[in-house]
């Protein structure tokens, strides 16, 4: 590979915003944001936030948009939570709220595929739904969750209290996901079926299954998400992993994952993730009150979205 | 044939009749549960609780009909809600606060339609990362806490009521279904919101401006929010930092309920009225008979799917009749 | 009043004139360039050469609806109305009367809509939707629309292909209204007997250029159809190496009938090369759709190698060896922003696994040979195939079909030439007469009727969703094909020979 293909590529650009956002923060916080346990503390922040993406950023390449994930994982992690509580053992509680998750995911996915819904308004009232039920499990209040091996999963950090186990989960989900799409028949009839399903179909894929299979993979993802967030925290409570939902959104979009649908893969959307934990972190670092974060992350998504359709029309022209 | 493009007519009106009826039906339900259901009271309230998603459901009617979306309009409410209030306790004449407020919504609607026609993103994913700025911006300025407004005469918007029974915002809402109405169905640019929802190449070939038609209807929706913003907040006298979070959702679930197609081209103001009311007597209703708290929320969210459901059937039996009549003739 | 267009891509020096006050034909085979003479008139294309003159004004319209506003309306077949609005609401799109608030006036709208619909002689309710009214009421509120405007040309594009008999008695009277009020009146239709009946002039065209002009009432029907067609084979079909060798059947099907097509009875045997021919809308793209398993079969049989087979999804069809190229190979043929290397193997993908992964090896020698077999012009095998010709992209979609892994039986060609220039089309009828060497059954759809008896052993004609006709090549003359795939006796169904 040449150096100025290299240079040319997504990746780059990626690699060059994050040293950027990086560079200004630590000027900004005097090499504060520089302290290992403050890396820590990003690294931490994206494990919600890539295993949202991984789900979400999979169907946006299969050319659907799924906006239910923050609500499906705080449900499931609540579920969870309340079967503990319950007395099921952390093995088996963990594992319904996955089929849980699993299940919601096929809700959305026959909304779409046997009712023709439009993808993006079909998940938003199944968000409703879970939300509604998430409601229901906790009565309103958090639910508290004193098993060990659960709080573990979520919570341990190995290597003087630097990496966090959740972590771990992530990459490896992240670096699987990333063979699988690039590697495996499956990961290329993603691509396949969102560059244009008809054709895929004729030529002897079968998007609806694809779909189905996204859909359910990207709410059991959500449902380990919730729980993942739930067991750092001892407890389950009912605002969960929602507004990580939208930071899974525009790390997607802005790693490079095109909204039409048909390319983009988890090299990018991991990058996207790094920026954008790197830049929630160097905002509280800088002290910017909390509640700015929230308009700051919807500017950051429409600035993704127009770099987006900056570089396709960058491309169209050429 | 006359019967049968009869009921190829009844076809094309029927959504209304059948979400009326449904309507009645679960207003009958929650009366019989408990008569109380229709107390001057309890329809006071349900009338007051309507105005709020009702205004929000113009703007959002209007712009399905011509085949766009806003998911902002609720944080555009939110927002708009706590600028009256800021600006009528700094001292403002509430009148001028409340213009100033209409205004600034209607700039935020004309941020939605920059993002869409110039930029051309795609609405919902446009209006959705507005709508998290919004929502940001509301908690930045209310730092997360309720705004009182001690001012009389600002209350007195929302808080009179003729004959004690309808409020003043409910009327509000009426007439202002009343007004779009006649511009729906009586103007040349009514008609036009069809024309781009139903086709829109069709609508070029007439000399219709399909975008220009598109920055109308997100301006009018920005103001139409922010009208609602105003009422909320005069309502309860005090601005929410939570009070538009889901307006949208409710608009676009009172809107489809109320027969206007999800993908545009029809539907109408009475449907969404009918719309509002089916939404709001059911949720009043919910609490009136003691449906469990979190249920309702699951109830009211199922009602979307329900909403989506029944349109999507209803346009499945229209297209099929129209199919039936090609190919009656094949 | 005349027109003229001297050459564009599509018509090359086609001259004409159409006079006030008569009906002008327009006719020819499919892909002749009856539509793109439409398409210009409506201001869809622009001509790349000469001009357009109405009324001995030159018009250079910018826009379709500049095209309208110079008096320029075509009636297509499909419609172009909006469903949720009253018929008077459509007529009157664009020019709605207004009352002095500004308001529609529609007390006026409905008395001019009356006007209309009575000079029309129609009975037509004006304000309820149009979604509501029958096919031919839409096509009357079409023409109520065109004429409303004031256009001096209406053109029709079909307008009877979905009437039936007795609507095409009130819109063949509407036409003539239209032509006594002096309009100029364009219809292209393939049905002769309403040819004769209708028009006034006929200009025929062929391969994008005039052939002829007529009267009607000085020509005849045999005059017409030799018109039409007369072009010499040329020796590019002579010199194709043939199969020689038909198999055992192949497959068989037995009073198919599904939402698009009826009663259809076809048998194929190995290595045997079919033809269908027909009309554009004949029903051939979604008969071997649904034999394909991609559209709903209602009844009848489909005999594969002498088993019966239901096949839910193209995923079953191609596991049993059939293939499509389908007629719109950007739509539905190729996946526009992958490789040629992706597009080449997607039906093979779990052919060329080791343990799940994908072995690019592999997959680079299946494209690279079947880069090699076609001869696509392409400077490698990474290259997005939205970057190849027309001609190159149909050589993908064969080469994934035919690559070594996969087992095909049974091809299906659905309009392969289509958009092709003339030497990829000799290298493609030459390739799919090997493919019947190598023993696999063809079934070749065409709309250009020299190539399909020039290359297919037998020809179906297909009208209407029924087939018509079937002729050896031996036997068959454009003709003879011609006139079972036009309606030429006053029937809209078809009575199978």
């Amino acid at each position: 590979m040449n150096i100025k293909k290299i240079a040319h590529s997504k990746i780059f650009t990626l690699l060059i915003l994050l040293a950027i956002v990086i560079a200004t923060f630590t000027i900004l916080s005097n090499g504060a944001f520089l302290q290992p346990r403050n890396i820590r503390n990003i690294f931490q922040a994206t494990v919600v936030v890539s295993l949202l993406t991984i789900g979400a950023g999979m169907l946006m390449i299969s050319g659907q948009i799924d906006l239910s994930l923050g609500g499906i994982g705080t449900m499931c992690a609540m579920m969870a939570a309340f079967l503990m509580r319950s007395g099921l053992p952390w093995h088996l509680s963990m594992l319904a709220a996955l089929v849980l998750g699993a299940i919601c995911g096929a809700f959305n996915a026959v909304l779409v595929n046997e009712f023709n819904f439009q993808s993006f308004i079909a998940t938003l009232a199944t968000a409703s739904i879970a939300q509604g039920f998430m409601a229901v499990i906790s009565q309103g209040r958090q639910i508290d969750i004193s098993d060990r091996t659960f709080n573990f999963i979520g919570g341990a950090r190995f290597w003087d209290d630097l990496i966090p186990f959740s972590l771990i989960i992530s990459l490896v989900l992240l670096v699987l996901y990333g063979i699988m799409l690039k590697n495996t028949k499956f990961g290329r009839s993603i691509y396949l079926v969102g560059g244009n399903a008809d054709a895929s179909r004729l030529a002897g894929l079968r998007p609806k299954r694809i779909s189905y299979l996204l859909f359910m993979n990207a709410g059991a993802l959500a449902a380990l998400a919730g729980m993942l967030l739930a067991g750092r925290m001892m407890t389950s409570n009912t605002v969960g992993i929602t507004n990580a939902q939208f930071q899974g959104l525009t790390a997607a979009i802005l790693g490079g994952i095109a909204f039409g649908g048909g390319s983009g893969g988890m090299g990018g959307a991991m990058i996207g993730i790094l920026i954008l934990s790197t830049f929630n972190n160097g905002m509280t670092m800088i002290n910017v009150p909390m509640h700015w974060q929230s308009v700051a992350s919807g500017l950051v998504l429409l600035s993704a979205l127009t770099a987006d359709f900056l570089s396709s029309r960058k491309r169209t022209s050429a | 044939m006359s019967i049968k493009s009869l009921s190829r007519k009844l076809l094309l009106v029927s959504n209304n009749i059948a979400i009326l009826l449904v309507a009645i039906v679960v207003i009958l339900v929650f009366y019989s549960q408990n008569p109380n259901f229709l107390h001057d009271d309890n329809i006071r309230n349900i009338m007051r609780s309507m105005a709020f998603v009702g205004i929000l459901t113009i703007g959002m009617g209007m712009l399905l009909i011509g085949g766009e979306v806003d998911l902002s309009s609720g944080a555009v409410a939110g927002l708009s809600g706590v600028l009256v209030a800021m600006l009528i306790n700094t001292g403002i004449p509430w009148g001028w606060a409340i213009v100033i407020t209409i205004a600034f919504g209607a700039s935020l609607g004309l941020i939605s339609a920059l993002l869409v026609n110039v930029l051309g993103f795609m609405h919902f994913i446009a209006t959705l990362g507005l709508m998290s700025v919004y929502q940001g911006v509301i908690l930045v300025i209310t730092r997360n806490v309720f705004i009182p407004v001690p001012n009389e005469g600002f209350r007195l918007i929302g808080g009179t009521s003729f004959g004690n029974i309808v409020p003043l915002p409910f009327i509000i809402m009426l007439v202002l279904m009343i007004a779009y109405t006649l511009v729906l169905s009586n103007t040349g640019f009514g008609r036009s919101v069809y024309m781009c929802g139903g086709n829109r190449k069709s609508a070029r070939l007439v000399g219709i401006k399909p975008k220009k038609i598109s920055y109308f209807l997100y301006i009018n929706n920005g103001a139409l929010g922010a009208l609602a913003g105003v009422i909320i907040t005069s309502q309860m006298a005090t601005a929410s930092p939570v009070a538009g979070q889901t307006g949208s959702i409710d608009a676009i679930t009172a809107a489809v309920l109320g027969g206007v197609a999800f993908k545009g081209g029809s539907g109408g103001m009475f449907g969404c009225f009918i719309g509002i009311l089916l939404i709001n007597s059911f949720s009043a209703g919910l609490t009136f008979v003691g449906f469990p708290q979190y249920w309702q929320i699951v109830a009211r969210g199922s009602l979307l799917v329900l909403a989506l459901c029944l349109d999507y059937v209803i346009s499945g039996a229209r297209s099929r009749a129209l199919e039936h009549a090609l190919r009656s003739h094949n | 009043m005349s027109k003229s267009f001297p050459g564009v891509k599509a018509l090359d020096n086609v001259s004409f004139r159409a006079d006030g006050g008569r009906v002008l034909a327009l006719m020819g085979e499919n892909g002749a360039g009856k539509s793109t003479l439409l398409k210009i008139l409506a201001g869809d294309y622009f001509a790349d050469e000469g001009e357009f003159l109405l009324n001995g004004i030159l018009q250079n319209f910018t826009s379709p609806y500049s095209a309208i506003m110079a008096g320029i309306s075509v009636v297509y077949q499909e419609r172009q109305m909006i469903p949720a609005l009253s018929v008077m609401e459509n007529i009157f799109a664009g020019a709605l009367p207004k009352n002095k608030l500004g308001l529609i006036d529609k007390p006026r709208l409905k008395k001019e809509t009356m006007a209309l619909i009575n000079k029309f002689e129609l009975s037509i309710d004006p304000s309820v939707p149009v979604g509501s009214l029958s096919v031919a009421h839409q096509q009357m509120v079409e023409i109520m629309k065109a004429y409303r405007r004031g256009s001096a040309v209406i053109a029709f594009d079909e307008p009877t292909a979905s009437l039936a008999e007795e609507e095409i008695t009130v819109l063949f009277k509407l036409i003539e209204a239209l032509k006594k009020e002096g309009k100029i009146v364009i219809y292209v239709s393939h049905r002769m007997p309403e040819i004769f009946e209708l028009s006034d002039d006929i200009v025929v065209l062929k391969d994008g250029a005039l052939v002829t002009t007529f009267i009607t009432s000085e020509t005849t029907v045999d005059e017409l159809i030799t018109s039409m067609v007369g072009r010499d084979i040329g020796d590019t079909y002579e010199n194709l190496s043939r199969n020689t060798e038909v198999g055992e059947t192949l497959l068989e099907i037995k009073n198919l009938v599904t939402h698009d097509v009826h009663n259809i009875d076809f048998s194929l045997k190995r290595g045997e090369i079919i033809g269908f021919a027909g009309l554009i809308g004949a029903g051939r793209t979604e008969l071997v759709r649904a034999i394909f398993g991609a559209n709903e079969i209602t009844s009848g049989e489909i005999i594969f190698e002498g088993q019966k087979i239901d096949f839910k999804s193209p995923f079953d069809a191609i596991k049993a060896g059939f293939a499509l190229c389908p007629e719109d190979r950007k739509e539905e043929g190729l996946v526009l922003y992958r490789s040629i290397t992706d597009n080449v193997s997607i039906p093979v993908l779990s052919k060329i696994r080791k343990a799940l992964i994908l072995d690019r090896k592999a997959e680079a020698k299946l494209a690279s040979t079947a880069v090699e077999k076609y001869a696509v012009k392409t400077p490698g095998i990474d290259k997005l195939v939205v970057e190849l010709s027309g001609g190159n992209q149909q050589k993908v979609i064969l080469g994934r079909w035919t690559n070594e892994l996969m087992n095909t039986k049974l091809l299906i060609l659905d309009e392969p030439t289509k958009g092709i220039d003339v030497g990829a089309k000799a290298e493609i009828y030459q390739t799919i007469c090997d493919f019947a060497k190598q023993g696999i059954g063809v079934i070749f759809i065409s709309s250009e009727l020299t190539e399909v008896i020039g290359v297919a052993d037998r020809i179906y004609v297909m009208r209407n969703g029924r087939i018509t006709g079937c002729v050896d090549r031996s036997d068959a003359t454009e003709e003879g094909i011609l006139s079972l795939a036009m309606a030429d006796k006053d029937e809209t169904g078809g009575d199978a020979q």
